[in-house]
């Protein structure tokens, strides 16, 4: 050190040392701020993010571009398998849309017959992923989509087949899908046909583990799981994944979506469920003052008597 | 005029923040998002130390500090431990930088994996105090390791791209391979 500096060191060494210490302590505060106030931290990242990320687009594209050429190059290669592959496929899907139409036409009628109301219609917003998370041990990815669109937090995003995650953080063009195989990732789901409700718990991989299951043995590998709408937080009935078992004899899904590669993804929109929280209130005849201010048009019979007691 | 020794160390500590950048930038890229078996070496680290063991001058602690909490920010991190770890030990490395420089590379590559594993610790019990939601210490510990490893080859890419060695006195190498 004593080569590196100059003559002038004994003045700017102190100075330095204070600095440095000052430097210690805002990182120090800054910590313990994310820690006590983490939401105020979390938007303030969200926000910076907004700002810094779309604008690295110009550098980020080409580099992508390539990879994705690259990659697609390579599976030149295994073209021929492929398309065997393929055709094998399509001549199974054939028969399944004819299965599929069929089935659609009973539902439909069943539906008429029973005057079955669904969800009130899923409409989506889609987006690209921008970004990813960066860091090897957190599991989500940045869209370009984001509160102008009017993307709300908590809500479900799908690749077009299966459920990727849901909405954690929006920015004002950009917001953040916590993928499902993150750490923090808790979705109620139903694993079908038998009907038993458990969670799938994200744990940093490819295919995540489904816990709180009640009854082990109806469930079996290759099962289908489905998001259920337990809790509010997602739509119910989104294709999540197959059950799997994995070396330790858990249960974990692989996953419909195609985590290999997220390009498109469809954030749906989602109207909070109603929830019933009272009991039911005692039927009473409606009084004066209290029914004076409800509108006109939504009781008839008493509205007509309000305006004849105001007149 | 400006002075060229002067001039080269500006060069030298904007080449810094221009790798940094294109570091965090490469690491943001949604190439893949399947989880991955391994975690990648942090090799902004790596770069940071081992700029730092041979030239203190040209990673002042305001940039690495600036580098690690823009990457914190952008990498969903808890903002602030990790930068406040890394400044601590890039001062303690600084103040004993000249001293590393006269020894066999294999020893100041001990001095950095007990840094980088001592960082890892520190940072993940610190977490685990504040009870703020984090990996496990396993994970944290193999990218500590993986990090270790690569350090070999950032050193070499330091020494080959931009003509930064390790070498007792200060100037000549660089500025010979500046101008």
């Amino acid at each position: 050190m004593a080569r590196d500096r100059r003559g002038d060191d004994i003045y700017t060494r102190p100075l330095r040392r204070i600095l440095i210490g000052a430097l210690a302590l805002i990182l120090l505060g800054l910590f313990l701020l994310w820690r006590i106030d983490s939401p105020r931290v979390e938007r303030l990242r969200v926000a910076i993010v907004d700002r810094v990320v779309p604008n690295l687009d110009w550098a980020m594209a080409p580099i992508t571009r390539l990879y994705a050429m690259a990659e697609g190059f390579r599976s030149y290669a295994a073209l021929y398998e492929q398309n065997q592959e393929l055709r094998r496929e399509l001549q199974q899907m054939r028969a399944w849309k004819e299965a599929a139409l069929q089935l659609e036409q009973q539902n439909a009628k069943l539906m008429a017959q029973n005057q079955l109301r669904l969800d009130p219609k899923l409409t989506s917003v889609s987006g690209v992923v921008m970004a990813d998370s960066g860091s090897p041990f957190r599991q989500s990815v940045l869209l370009n989509v984001g509160a102008s669109d009017g993307i709300q937090d908590g809500w479900a995003t799908t690749d077009g087949l299966g459920l990727v995650g849901r909405i954690s953080g929006v920015g004002e063009t950009t917001s953040r899908v916590l993928l499902l195989t993150d750490v923090a990732s808790r979705i109620p789901v139903i694993i079908q046909p038998s009907g038993q409700r458990a969670i799938l718990a994200g744990d940093n991989s490819a295919a995540p583990l489904i816990e709180f299951v009640e009854s082990l043995e109806k469930v079996r590998p290759g099962d289908r799981v489905v998001s259920s709408g337990d809790g509010g937080v997602f739509p119910a009935g989104l294709l999540v994944g197959q059950v799997a078992l994995d070396r330790n004899k858990r249960l974990r899904v692989r996953l419909a979506a195609d985590y290999e590669r997220l390009t498109f993804l469809r954030v749906l929109r989602s109207r909070p469920i109603e929830r019933i929280t009272d009991p039911g209130d005692l039927v009473v005849p409606p009084q004066v003052p209290s029914a004076a201010g409800a509108p006109a048009g939504a009781i008839p019979p008493t509205g007509k008597g309000v305006e004849g007691a105001d007149g | 005029m400006v002075d060229p020794r002067l001039a080269s160390r500006l060069a030298h500590r904007a080449a810094y923040l221009v790798l940094a950048a294109v570091l965090i930038v490469l690491r943001l890229l949604p190439l893949s998002t399947q989880p991955s078996a391994w975690p990648l070496p942090d090799l902004l680290l790596c770069l940071t130390l081992a700029w730092l063991l041979r030239r203190p001058d040209h990673v002042p602690a305001l940039s690495i500090v600036a580098v690690l909490l823009i990457e914190d920010l952008l990498t969903l991190r808890p903002v602030g431990l990790w930068p406040l770890i890394i400044l601590s030990v890039t001062e303690i490395l600084r103040s004993r930088s000249s001293g590393l420089r006269d020894l066999p590379f294999v020893v100041e590559w001990m001095v950095v994996a007990g840094a980088v594993f001592l960082a890892g610790l520190i940072d993940w019990v610190v977490l685990a105090l504040a009870l703020a939601p984090q990996v496990g210490l396993g994970p944290t510990m193999v990218q500590a390791a993986l990090t270790v490893m690569a350090y070999p080859a950032v050193v070499a890419a330091l020494a080959v791209l931009l003509g930064i060695r390790r070498i007792g006195d200060t100037d000549a190498p660089t500025r010979r391979r500046l101008t």
